[in-house]
């Protein structure tokens, strides 16, 4: 008996058909027992993500008849009565494996090396053992998977920097700040971004929020879901004394910000760093200013850019991951060929 | 250490430096990427050593090792060593030691010319409370300049990484450029200060009949450092002098202080004696 493996995800379907074969969490012990109450696994796992959904079993049939079992029971369990052709991927012992060890460090993910899917895959194997649906091969296939996403997590820099706008926003808070508690953040503009941009400084500890917007009701809506407070469109420039980070997305045609009306708020801060983030397309912020001592301005391309180079680098980093997974993989086949 | 002769222990503490300089090369060239324990460890092995070699020499002069060039610049590195390592230990402050080992080593290098340490007389010429004060504070206040060099050329690094090169400055284990400027402002302070006292405690100290304080080179020379440091501090805090121009001014004060520190007490009849 060995692990297959069957699903589609991300890299093999689009959203649509994922989401006709997604399992309700509370549906897949149910799901499960009909997998092995079918006989065509002993063992059974499922993990059902927006990116993927995937069936881990163990079966005492031969994989292909295995696959075709596995692949009937998906279409009948979701009543799907549409074409299916490549979507749908199968894999037997050792790729199967590979394949999980993958999935659990996040190189199968959308974004290289995010974690969310350790938790995830953590959370389907937990709810399949709680349920009795594993046994010996998959608990051990599963607990050695998690152990190789602790290892290269630890071992590589797979998931090192920020694949993100926001993030990369953050990251460089971090580098021009000893610590970002002592520092208030102004949103210009209440878009989605900066926003977005605005709750990721705050969970990582920015010591408030202030907001300002032409529309003064969607400023005090967003300030008071961030906690902060609201100052008049026209009077934002007065807060350059107080606040050392400043998120623009107005839908201004032109720049709301130069190095004219810059410089002398400059002078009034006393050589404390000024962060500034240009998240508007055009840009609310003359990149000139750039040139004024103690400003960092980026905007989205620099953003955008940082978050491609690290992207790369984790790609860069894809080969030594992969090398570990060979080795784990054999070390787990070598240790379930002595077994009883 | 008993067989080893106190210039002995600052070679080896100099050979210390040397491969730190070597391995700070390397962790240039990577970016800073890592937070470096190796070089602190080069550093403080260097700095030992040193500190070994300066406990002998003052041992046998039964004072404080200050007395010719060659003493004084050792304790003028070792105050820059002794601030770096204490400094290090700060968040994210290791890399200070990968830009204080150049100047470390070089410095050393030269100072271990033997032109520049005489033998001594029976006694110690350059001993009182007072000699000791004025001339362990003056090269402590070098020791902070240089420190604050360090700091200010980590400073100018990591400004123009964040302003040109951003991704190398996030993948960077360096401080935040907030700290740098501060820790660079407080180092020149505290220089600054040193300095002050050692120039007062120098103007008490007993002369030769016809020798005036002020006209002496090494004193000249002295108060044009003084004021170069605090005309760079005035201006920075008070003037609206940019942290780039700052940074500069640091790193330029400190290089001509280095470069003419030698000059000067050979022109100086007062530091001769």
């Amino acid at each position: 008996m060995s692990v297959v493996v069957i699903g589609l995800s991300h890299r093999s379907a689009p959203v649509e058909l994922r989401e006709r074969f997604a399992f309700a969490g509370d549906k897949i012990p149910l799901a499960l027992q009909e997998l092995r109450t079918a006989g065509i696994a002993t063992e059974a796992t499922i993990l059902s993500t927006c990116n993927r959904v995937e069936i881990y079993a163990v079966t005492p049939l031969a994989a292909d008849a295995a696959f075709a079992e596995l692949k009937k029971f998906l279409i009948v369990h979701h009543a799907y009565d549409g074409e299916l052709g490549d979507e749908l991927y199968t894999m037997a012992e050792p790729h199967s494996l590979h394949h999980l060890f993958k999935v659990a460090a996040g190189l199968d993910s959308m974004v290289i090396g995010e974690t969310e899917i350790f938790g995830q895959l953590k959370q389907a194997y937990d709810l399949a053992f709680t349920h009795k649906h594993t046994g010996a091969r998959l608990n051990k296939a599963f607990q050695r998977a998690f152990n190789v996403a602790k290892h290269i997590r630890t071992e590589t820099n797979i998931q090192r920097g920020s694949v993100s706008v926001m993030s990369a926003a953050v990251e460089l808070a971090e580098k021009l700040f000893s610590s970002l508690g002592e520092h208030e953040v102004l949103v210009i503009g209440a878009g989605e971004t900066s926003e977005k941009t605005a709750r990721a400084l705050l969970s990582r500890g920015a010591g408030g929020v202030i907001v300002t917007n032409r529309s003064p009701e969607r400023a005090t809506a967003l300030a008071t879901e961030l906690g902060g407070r609201t100052v008049p469109f026209e009077h934002w420039p007065e807060e350059f004394d107080k606040i050392d980070i400043a998120i623009s997305s107005t839908a201004a045609p032109h720049h709301i910000l130069d190095r004219a009306t810059l410089e002398p708020l400059m002078k009034r801060r006393k050589h404390r760093p000024l962060l500034l983030i240009d998240i508007a397309v055009p840009r609310d912020i003359a990149p000139d200013v750039s040139d004024l001592d103690n400003v960092y301005l980026y905007n989205v391309d620099d953003l955008q850019s940082i978050a491609s180079d690290y992207l790369k680098l984790r790609q860069e980093e894809v080969a030594r991951c992969e090398k570990i997974i060979a080795e784990k993989v054999a070390a787990l086949q070598e240790a379930n060929q002595f077994r009883p | 250490m008993a067989w080893f002769t106190d210039r002995q222990c600052f070679l080896l503490a100099v050979v210390f430096y040397g491969l730190s300089t070597v391995y700070s090369v390397f962790l240039w060239r990577k970016g800073f990427r890592r937070d470096e324990w190796l070089n602190y460890l080069l550093i403080a092995g260097g700095v030992a050593l040193h500190t070994v070699a300066m406990f002998k020499r003052g041992m046998t002069l039964h004072s404080c090792p200050v007395n010719n060039l060659y003493e004084a610049t050792t304790f003028l590195l070792w105050a820059l060593g002794v601030a770096c390592l204490v400094y290090s230990l700060l968040p994210r402050f290791k890399f200070l030691a990968a830009f204080s080992a150049p100047v470390l080593f070089t410095v050393g290098i030269f100072a271990l010319m033997p032109s520049l340490d005489p033998p001594h007389g029976p006694k110690p010429e350059f001993s009182g409370a007072l000699r000791s004060l004025h001339a362990a504070t003056s090269l402590q206040s070098y020791g902070a300049f240089g420190l604050a060099a360090v700091a200010a050329g980590m400073f100018l690094m990591q400004r123009h990484d964040l302003k040109v090169h951003k991704l190398r400055a996030l993948l960077s284990l360096l401080p935040s450029i907030q700290r740098l400027g501060l820790i660079t402002f407080r180092l020149v302070a505290v220089g600054f200060v040193l300095l002050t006292i050692g120039l007062i405690a120098g103007a008490q100290l007993p002369r030769p009949a016809g020798d005036r304080y002020i006209s002496d080179p090494k004193v000249l020379w002295s108060a044009l450092i003084w004021l170069a440091y605090l005309e760079s501090l005035v201006a920075y805090k008070f003037f609206g002098r940019t942290s780039r121009r700052f940074a500069g001014m640091v790193i330029v004060l400190f290089v001509f202080l280095l470069l003419t520190f030698w000059i000067t007490n050979l022109y100086s009849a007062m530091h001769q004696q």
